[in-house]
């Protein structure tokens, strides 16, 4: 019983040997801590105005000596759109616009990071909006900090794509086609 | 006509600007009472008008005045009484301020409102001030208080122009007419 014993404990000492060996530095999984934000700014009647999305959520799994290897799930719900007035807050998560009782959710998955042609960081991904999936590449900007990790970038994805603006809302003379997007995500390591 | 004013006459940019204000204005208040009833993106286009407009307007307000103090201002006729000149004098100032203050009050409400001004999606105008509902909702009753003082202070101008013209019948009201005058 006794030897059974050690050698079962031999065994988990190799396999998790044996495990380190395979992938040297295990990704570390992170999750989205306060202080993160995600704006987005749209051309509305020729004025660049501003918005945001108050809840998200982030897990990234990263590792600095192979970034190709990580993943970045980004989870934003709609209802949670500010642009600093109501009636325009609720306008957009009309049918017409983002539909937020149809499409509660919008999500990032991402399961691989490229370096760019610049060197720098891209996740390599798929975003689905009003039900509509679609690739996109996110710029990223990884730096360490204090508390854990930083994660930014900016980006624009042209809204007619996925469908937000239907009726009215397709002519891209109140609010043009292109909306620009910027995160900042505050990150600390998963338990 | 002269593009200068003389101490007798109104020259021909004070009489282009005069009017142009007047009519930008009588459209700005259509546009407004238009979009009160128009929703989405139509009332959205519309507001986008009326503030490329009154932005047009704030800019030739600027020009007016500076253009008033490089000019002489022609003077009114010896026989108006100094109750007359009175009254003359508090509407013009009235009328000053209120050009300035529509465009400002209204420009104050976009930016309040986190509504930025663009002047007809040719330039954006920065934002005088953080977004704060507050101070939208209070931007927003002084637009439209401002506006019913300009409706009584420019009634009291049109009354004045015609009795000058009807009653006195001195040339103060034709001396501003587009192509009428005085030599």
């Amino acid at each position: 019983m006794a030897n059974y014993r050690i050698s079962l404990a031999a065994a988990a000492v190799l396999l998790t040997g044996a495990c380190h060996a395979s992938a040297a530095a295990p990704a570390a999984r992170w999750i989205q801590a306060p202080g993160s934000s995600l704006t987005f700014t749209f051309d509305q009647a020729g004025a660049a105005s501003k918005g945001a999305f108050r809840q998200f959520s982030t897990e990234l799994v990263y590792d600095e000596k192979s970034p190709a290897t990580g993943s970045l799930n980004v989870k934003v719900q709609i209802a949670s759109i500010d642009t600093q007035d109501q009636e325009r807050n609720e306008m957009l998560v009309g049918a017409d616009l983002f539909d937020a009782k149809k499409f509660p959710t919008a999500q990032y998955v991402a399961s691989s990071f490229a370096r760019t042609a610049a060197g720098g960081l891209e996740a390599v991904g798929k975003l689905t909006l009003r039900g509509v999936t679609k690739e996109l590449r996110l710029p990223l900007k990884i730096v360490p900090t204090t508390a854990g990790l930083e994660l930014s970038g900016a980006t624009a994805i042209k809204r007619l794509e996925y469908g937000v603006g239907q009726g009215d809302w397709q002519s891209t003379e109140g609010v043009a086609d292109e909306v620009k997007i910027q995160y900042k995500v505050v990150l600390t390591k998963a338990k | 006509m002269s593009f200068r004013n003389t101490n007798r006459a109104w020259g021909s940019l004070t009489k282009a600007l005069h009017w142009i204000i007047v009519i930008l204005i009588i459209n700005q208040w259509w546009i407004a009472e238009r979009a009160e009833s128009l929703k989405g993106l139509e009332k959205l286009q519309a507001l986008a008008w009326h503030k490329s407009f009154g932005m047009t307007i704030l800019m030739l307000a600027v020009i007016r005045l500076v253009w008033r103090w490089l000019n002489p201002v022609p003077d009114l006729t010896s026989e108006t009484k100094p109750w007359e000149r009175g009254l003359a004098k508090i509407s013009h100032v009235l009328l000053y301020a209120l050009i300035f203050a529509m465009p400002l009050t209204g420009w104050l409400m976009s930016s309040a409102r986190n509504f930025p001004v663009s002047w007809f999606k040719v330039f954006q105008f920065p934002d005088l001030v953080a977004p704060s509902e507050t101070l939208f909702h209070r931007m927003n009753d002084l637009h439209h208080l401002l506006f019913a003082v300009l409706v009584v202070v420019a009634a009291l101008h049109v009354a004045g122009a015609l009795k000058h013209h009807f009653i006195d019948r001195n040339d103060v009201l034709k001396r501003m007419l587009p192509f009428g005058g005085v030599k």
